[in-house]
């Protein structure tokens, strides 16, 4: 399946929104100040769903008209009737397409099995909005058609479901390990280079020692601790 | 807004396919899927952490209710995105460098494609059929796609090495040691905020905190 690529997933969903206003502000517009407002990095709430590797939320407002020229046969090739008429080469123009609904895109690239994962999402997406309100999930997809009648995590992995695209290609660049096997493997790189430098032409016993004592403190096949949290920004 | 978290770019992009060709682009990624070797260009690209390539039929628009308007569209619509490390015009440029000819193959029957090349056509259709991440999360901000493949190698080597010479004599143990600070050389590197990461992160920062630029 093109949605996978060893352990790594390619989640893609678009949530039709409800086409209607709260005062004088479209669901759409106040989706995409919700989507905006959320907190960054550490204090993302996606930082709290387990094995998200990168994640992205915006509105899809419309699809755009392909004004631009091209190397394109078919419309070069249409261009000829211009020879004839105006409104014959307009006519031959690309068709204007327009959603009627505007769309909460949800992508993800995770380590693992989509049910396990969207559990996680029901059960962790928690942050503290700017107005000092604790938040969940529903928050970002509350004016998604047909969302009031997601009640429980089993309804949120359903409703997904039905609005997830799946991915004719999925390439993965990086890694299929856990989350938590990456961001320990990242501190350990961090850890273990500054210790390589640290310790650049000392004697060979007081390096071993240093090291002994590192793997001690670093615990190298300890994915749980210590490790790089989720999202850390900074050294 | 922030295309930017971290060290990672989100671009998305989605561009109008004509429906009858739909098919033929499905197989040119069964083919690319089934064929790792055709793939080979893009894992040179080695600044993306993971992309993707989604196809949707002009019917095929998630409908979730009788009460929600159904789409009527002339055409299908392919969506790409990706997540890489690096600015904008050094992603879609070193595409066009490195697989000008996977690239059109993939976007062959999309409507006014202009090819990868030259590069300005392609830049504007890129800009012009792009939309903006509302929010972007990344799990390794100060981490690039190498760095993530790179920490994997120092983990199995340094897990390795200890079990093997740990225990050894100390000049074994040193002899060992530097093999080791050798075989993984290209591997090691302190991860911090870069420049532009910097200050795209606080530009974020102030927009979520209603600072003025």
């Amino acid at each position: 399946m093109a949605t996978k690529s060893g352990n790594a997933t390619a989640l893609t969903v678009l949530s039709p929104i409800k086409n209607g206003i709260l005062n004088q502000v479209s669901f759409a517009d106040i989706t995409r100040e919700r989507c905006l407002r959320l907190p960054i990095h550490e204090k993302s709430p996606l930082s709290k769903v387990p094995n998200t590797y990168l994640a992205r939320l915006f509105i899809l407002d419309d699809v755009y008209y392909e004004s631009l020229p091209a190397n394109d046969k078919v419309f070069n090739f249409s261009d000829i009737t211009s020879l004839f008429s105006d409104s014959a080469r307009k006519k031959a123009l690309p068709r204007k397409d327009h959603l009627k609904s505007k769309y909460l895109v949800f992508s993800s690239s995770f380590y693992g099995d989509l049910d396990e994962y969207l559990r996680g999402m029901w059960d962790n997406w928690s942050y503290v909005d700017h107005e000092g309100n604790q938040r969940d999930v529903r928050h970002i997809w509350e004016y998604c058609v047909a969302f009031d009648r997601v009640t429980d995590s089993a309804g949120f992995i359903h409703y997904i479901k039905r609005c997830q695209l799946d991915a004719s290609l999925f390439f993965n660049g990086s890694t299929d390990d856990s989350l938590q096997d990456q961001l320990k493997a990242l501190y350990l790189k961090q850890e273990f280079t500054r210790f390589a430098v640290e310790h650049q032409g000392k004697g060979a016993a007081e390096i071993q020692q240093a090291f002994k004592a590192f793997i001690e403190r670093a615990q190298p096949e300890n994915l749980a601790s210590p490790t790089w949290p989720p999202g850390k920004s900074t050294p | 807004m922030s295309n930017i978290a971290g060290k990672a770019y989100a671009m998305n992009v989605i561009t109008p396919i004509r429906w009858y060709m739909t098919w033929i682009n499905k197989l040119i990624f069964k083919t690319a899927l089934s064929n790792p070797s055709t793939l080979k260009g893009l894992v040179t690209l080695s600044l993306i952490h993971y992309a993707r390539w989604v196809i949707i039929p002009r019917d095929g628009f998630p409908r979730l209710d009788p009460s929600q308007p159904k789409e009527e569209l002339n055409y299908s619509y392919m969506l790409f995105f990706s997540n890489f490390n690096g600015s904008w015009d050094q992603y879609v440029d070193s595409f066009t460098f490195a697989i000008p000819s996977g690239l059109d193959l993939f976007w062959k029957w999309n409507v006014r494609y202009p090819k990868s090349v030259p590069l300005t056509p392609f830049h504007n259709y890129i800009r012009h059929n792009q939309i903006d991440t509302a929010h972007y999360y990344n799990a390794y901000p100060m981490a690039s796609s190498n760095d993530v493949k790179s920490a994997q190698k120092i983990k199995k080597a340094l897990i390795n090495f200890n079990t093997a010479s740990a225990d050894k004599p100390p000049e074994e143990f040193l002899n060992d040691y530097n093999k080791l600070l050798n075989d993984m050389q290209h591997h090691f590197g302190d991860m911090k905020p870069t420049p532009i990461v910097s200050l795209s992160a606080d530009a974020v920062r102030k927009r979520y905190l209603q600072i003025p630029e």
